[in-house]
């Protein structure tokens, strides 16, 4: 897959195209406006994570281009205002996802996958790990073609973890990904390793130890 | 007033003594020229006997002094006594003295008095209401231009967008009055604005650096081999970013408010956004809770804040639960309930609502939870409400929290 990452802020555009290049991704980065806009036209991605306020000009406005040119490409908005009306917005004009700095990298890679996923990009609705198999659209786990009865919380959580494959998770990164945007989540996390120990019961006992433990509080979900 | 009724009691005095003066002299004259005409028509006709009592005529041997004295004499035709001036002199005509006494009527001086306060008291009458109408319509055209800035002033809101319009006036004091409040206003205004704007502005432009901050660790968790010690620092900080990060969303929500960004109204139903809220941190955190008392309760706000005023009710009724109790939530027709167990009554229960109060010592705590609930009570015209209640037999109580939605 070929990302733009267009985000003005060097260090955060760095650390975003390192955590996708490392699935074999190829991540071009782009500073301002103008250097987004001529790579947009002379160059073809699958998907442009578009920082809306770039120092030069408006990423809405790269966006309507983007939108008018017919591409076929997907657009992630990331935002420092959390605003209802900019969300809208930013859909309206055809963003696929609309994120609010400050964000985990993991939490961007699992809305990239998910709009990569959508028909439209020539995605699949399964995701595939090992003898796992999610079914997105149905949102159900197979195992060897088995469905695994899971709670929809299990559900989104395995989902999270094969989008993340091979990463280190920590807790507050998995819970904040579980309570979602718009919550005013509670500040305890004692919550997580009640999901977590579930889910890790209903795979292990198909055979499945994937969910490891990292650094001695973190996760990490890998078939090694 | 009172200088006012002093001059006219001085001038009724001086009138009235001027006046009597005036009316003795005129009787004078008269009776002097009635005598002489007496004397004249005697000259002709010797035995003229007069009209008494107004003018009497008797023949004498002597001559006597000319006498100018007050008199009374009963008068048949009126039946009563009057008073009278009268002169009394001698002549001699024709070798004859005549004693003539000519007498006129004096006008009383209770009558004179009446006269005067009569008039006088009807003069005052007439110039009051005719000043009082006169000045009434006269103040009302020239204070017009002042009670319509009073009123635009009343209703002068800090938090409105556009400035304060006065209406001019010819009036110089006006003119000046005016551009003092409108240069105060549209100062007040600005710095209004200005800080509001600085609040929302610092909690925006802090986003990009905590992005930064947490895409960094984020990197150094997958990057080289960390041990566990610095794991758990580079986690713990990681929470830190998150305090900051529900921090800066909360103070953006207040900010917001003021600044009347949520304009979408609609109706919206309160169980509905409860039930949601309840179910998320019952599918989440497994928490336990009951509804007893459930009528529907469709209120007019945005549906964004009516989803803010649940979480953070349930998500505060859930952070000072007590363990293995459930939460209470109750519906009523113009209000809703939030119940929770806890060991003892808050110290300050009057600063519950109060921006960054905090009762418990639990590290997390933003203490803007309620505080913004207090605004959007605020904003839309709600009336929140906490009360403890404990029976005296058990060693828990209940913190109860009620929204009236009434306006």
């Amino acid at each position: 897959m070929k990302f733009l990452i267009a985000e003005d802020e060097i260090e955060l555009q760095q650390s975003i195209a390192k955590y996708l290049s490392q699935e074999s991704n190829i991540c071009e980065v782009a500073a301002d406006y103008i250097e987004t806009s001529e790579k947009l036209d002379l160059y073809e991605y699958d998907l442009v994570v578009l920082d809306i306020n770039l120092v030069t000009g408006s990423g809405l406005e790269l966006l309507k281009k983007l939108k008018n040119q017919n591409k076929k490409c997907g657009v992630i908005i990331i935002s420092a205002n959390n605003s209802l009306e900019n969300k809208l917005e930013g859909l309206d004009v055809g963003a696929d996802d609309y994120i609010t700095k400050p964000f985990h990298l993991a939490e961007l890679n699992s809305r990239i996958k998910a709009v990569l996923r959508r028909g439209k990009f020539g995605g699949e609705d399964s995701l595939i790990f090992e003898e796992i198999r999610l079914d997105t659209l149905s949102r159900t786990a197979y195992f060897n073609e088995k469905p695994i009865t899971l709670t929809r919380k299990e559900y989104d959580l395995l989902l999270f973890f094969i989008t993340n494959k091979g990463r280190v998770l920590s807790k507050s990164i998995i819970a904040e990904h579980l309570w979602g945007d718009d919550s005013d989540m509670l500040d305890s996390f004692d919550f997580i390793y009640v999901h977590i120990n579930n889910l890790r019961k209903k795979l292990t006992s198909e055979g499945a130890k994937y969910i490891h433990t990292a650094y001695g509080s973190g996760y990490l979900f890998t078939a090694e | 007033m009172t200088t006012s009724s002093i001059i006219m009691i001085f001038s009724g005095i001086a009138l009235y003594l001027s006046l009597k003066a005036l009316l003795e002299s005129e009787i004078e004259e008269e009776l002097y020229s009635n005598k002489d005409r007496v004397e004249r028509l005697l000259l002709s006709k010797p035995d003229l006997k007069g009209i008494p009592p107004i003018m009497v005529v008797e023949k004498v041997k002597d001559p006597q002094p000319t006498v100018l004295n007050d008199t009374l004499i009963y008068d048949p035709l009126q039946d009563e006594i009057e008073l009278f001036r009268q002169l009394a002199g001698t002549k001699e005509i024709n070798g004859q003295e005549y004693k003539i006494t000519v007498r006129a009527m004096v006008i009383e001086s209770e009558n004179i008095l009446f006269a005067i306060v009569f008039t006088f008291l009807a003069i005052i009458l007439v110039a009051f209401v005719f000043l009082f109408y006169l000045n009434k319509s006269r103040n009302a055209t020239l204070w017009k231009p002042f009670f319509l800035n009073l009123a635009k002033i009343k209703a002068f809101s800090i938090k409105s967008e556009t400035p304060l319009t006065l209406t001019e006036s010819d009036i110089i004091e006006f003119g000046d009055l005016n551009r003092e409040i409108i240069s105060l206003t549209t100062k007040v205004q600005a710095d209004y604005h200005n800080l509001k704007q600085f609040t929302e502005d610092v909690s925006h432009e802090m986003q990009t650096p905590l992005a930064i901050m947490q895409a960094k660790i984020e990197t150094l968790f997958n990057g080289v081999k960390i041990d566990d010690s610095q794991y758990e620092q580079l986690d713990s900080l990681q929470n830190d970013i998150r305090r900051l990060k529900n921090l800066n969303k909360r103070l953006i929500i207040l900010a917001k408010i003021d600044n009347n960004q949520f304009t979408d109204s609609q109706f919206v139903s309160i169980n509905e956004s409860f039930q949601e809220v309840l179910l998320n941190f019952k599918e989440l955190a497994s928490i336990d809770y009951k509804i007893e008392h459930s009528e529907e309760l469709t209120v007019k706000m945005d549906r964004s804040l009516a989803q803010v005023l649940a979480n953070n009710l349930i998500s505060n009724a859930v952070k000072h639960n007590l363990e293995n109790q459930p939460i209470k939530v109750d519906f009523y027709k113009n209000s809703v309930q939030i119940v929770n167990s806890g060991n003892s009554e808050l110290a300050n229960p009057e600063q519950v609502f109060d921006r960054f109060y905090k009762e418990s010592t639990k590290r997390d705590s933003s203490g803007l939870g309620l505080s913004i609930v207090k605004k959007i009570c605020d904003y839309y015209g709600f009336t929140p409400s906490y009360s403890f209640s404990k029976s005296p037999e058990s060693t828990t109580g209940f913190h109860k929290f009620e929204i009236r939605f009434t306006h």
